[in-house]
């Protein structure tokens, strides 16, 4: 694969050993030649097609990217299942786990593959934590601390749909939602698509709060596909220095 | 003991904690938290969908490094406490049903980074915390703790991650009433863990750390860092400190004496059954 190759050629720019990020500690503002490209936005808001769809066009492009999904890791998969399958999760230790599972994630690839220059999309980041795991009650200031060794993303999209319609595109997408999708531990309906509802709609407000403090660039989830496609990948070449990572931007510099 | 008894002599012991025997060389206590820390039953902050204005029951947490002698002390003291009549409840690192046996094998594999072990670590604690820990407290038993979040704190904090971020990440830990602290020399603690199994660990000489190959030295070497963090932090969270290189009776002793004040015990005399007498030395 060409981004193997490239990964390996001499004569990068190496991030200073000072520079390099302490478990615990915030990351020093770009101490790396990566870019970090971050989706986020309510089940249903169209982000996963979009991030999918703008891979495609980097990965055609030639470009040396890596994506990565939310909760993924196979660390802390059987955990994760186990505890689902026997509703041991309570809103801390759920947080947890995809905290452990992030950072394997974060310590494995996303900060190497920064630090080695790549172009990092992420599917759902530390935002999703925080504006789930708030609706489930975990206190802001201790999600903030839990998540401080996380990059700051260099663009984070949010995809915004009205509450009405997200919920209608997974309700009829799929069959059946699962207990801990639908915040039936949160106890706020009996009946699953109204918990379901409800979940959503503290985790909306919980993205919406973070708009301006988090620099997220809000897009409108609503519109054709093709469109948003279109102002997703102006925004990336607009505030992306693309040739950086493209096939032969060793040479070339 | 009635429980508003038991509820008001909680708050005192959280408040003002009575020193040891002096044979036991404890220093004076110095309490620096705030009247409002003192006040709560968590460290700083409360634990999401639990209250904990209904626990009678006791925390009592032994800490020490690996051949301390704690968990000689925890069957000791159990069988103690059931002979007077209380109900004990204990609890351990890696022994939750969430994430115990997960991390047994991280362990055994070493493919696992430090701060993703911590994080599973942390689960592991708030997992037991909430099934096990907070639930026996309700119900007004005694938790005799086999380690608790100081020592995981220690461990990551050697290990070069942020020791705010530590405090931050149990701050919705529950306070223990007593917390002691056996304290030995590394190297008497190697003896005694080489004999258990005859052999070291690679996780107990810290060999992770890259010390030194030398596996006594790597021993050594990481649980006095270990030690120096505990050392660190006793003032703070009031730990009362026993001499971990005493026999295994006279430890036991003075653990009944500080223990038989904080439930109302009168008479700590005891001698273990036939079934545990083979620890009595």
């Amino acid at each position: 694969m060409e981004s193997q190759e490239t990964l390996t050629k001499q004569g990068r720019p190496e991030a200073p050993k000072s520079t390099l990020p302490q478990p615990g500690r915030p990351v020093p503002n770009r101490a790396y030649p990566g870019a970090l490209i971050v989706v986020e936005g309510t089940d249903g808001s169209g982000k996963s097609t979009q991030l999918y769809l703008l891979k495609r066009w980097l990965e055609i492009g030639g470009y040396r990217l890596h994506f990565t999904e939310w909760n993924s890791s196979p660390l802390v998969k059987s955990a994760t299942r186990r505890g689902k399958q026997r509703r041991l999760l309570t809103p801390t230790t759920f947080s947890l786990l995809h905290a452990a599972d992030f950072a394997d994630r974060c310590e494995r690839q996303i900060m190497p593959l920064l630090q080695g220059d790549y172009l990092v999309l992420a599917d759902r980041y530390i935002y999703t934590a925080f504006a789930r795991d708030g609706a489930r009650g975990c206190p802001q200031k201790w999600l903030r601390n839990l998540y401080r060794f996380a990059p700051v993303p260099d663009i984070t999209f949010y995809f915004r749909a009205p509450l009405d319609v997200a919920v209608q595109r997974i309700l009829s997408g799929r069959p059946k939602l699962k207990y801990y999708e639908a915040g039936m531990d949160l106890g706020l309906s009996y009946d699953r698509p109204e918990s379901f509802r409800l979940f959503q709609s503290r985790i909306l407000d919980g993205y919406d709060k973070m708009v301006e403090s988090d620099n997220f660039v809000v897009l409108d989830g609503t519109l054709p596909v093709n469109k948003l496609q279109k102002q997703m990948r102006d925004i990336v070449a607009s505030k992306i220095d693309l040739k950086r990572f493209a096939p032969h931007a060793a040479e070339a510099e | 003991m009635p429980d508003h008894e038991k509820d008001k002599e909680r708050g005192a012991a959280v408040a003002a904690e009575p020193s040891l025997p002096a044979a036991a060389g404890t220093p004076p206590k110095v309490t620096l938290q705030t009247e409002e820390e003192a006040a709560s039953a968590f460290f700083a902050a409360p634990l999401p969908g639990f209250d904990s204005s209904d626990i009678t029951g006791t925390l009592i947490v032994i800490e020490g490094m690996d051949g301390s002698g704690r968990s000689t002390q925890i069957s000791l003291l159990q069988e103690w406490l059931e002979s007077e009549g209380f109900a004990v409840q204990t609890s351990g690192l890696r022994r939750s049903n969430l994430v115990g046996r997960d991390i047994d094998e991280l362990l055994a594999k070493n493919a696992v980074t430090r701060l993703t072990l911590a994080l599973m670590y942390c689960t592991d604690f708030f997992d037991q915390l909430e099934h096990r820990i907070i639930p026996a407290l309700k119900s007004g038993a005694v938790v005799l703790a086999d380690r608790y979040i100081f020592t995981l704190i220690a461990r990551s904090v050697v290990r070069g991650i942020n020791r705010d971020y530590l405090s931050g990440l149990y701050a919705m830990a529950l306070r223990p009433n007593l917390t002691f602290w056996l304290n030995v020399r590394p190297e008497t603690a190697f003896g005694r863990e080489f004999r258990k199994a005859q052999a070291i660990s690679y996780w107990e000489a810290g060999r992770d750390m890259s010390l030194s190959h030398d596996l006594y030295w790597s021993f050594v070497r990481y649980q006095t860092m270990i030690k120096r963090e505990f050392e660190a932090v006793a003032k703070r969270h009031n730990f009362l400190e026993l001499d971990g290189e005493a026999s295994v009776p006279t430890v036991n002793k003075l653990l009944r004496q500080r223990i038989g004040e904080q439930l109302g015990i009168r008479s700590t005399k005891y001698a273990p059954s036939s079934a545990l007498a083979h620890l009595w030395r």
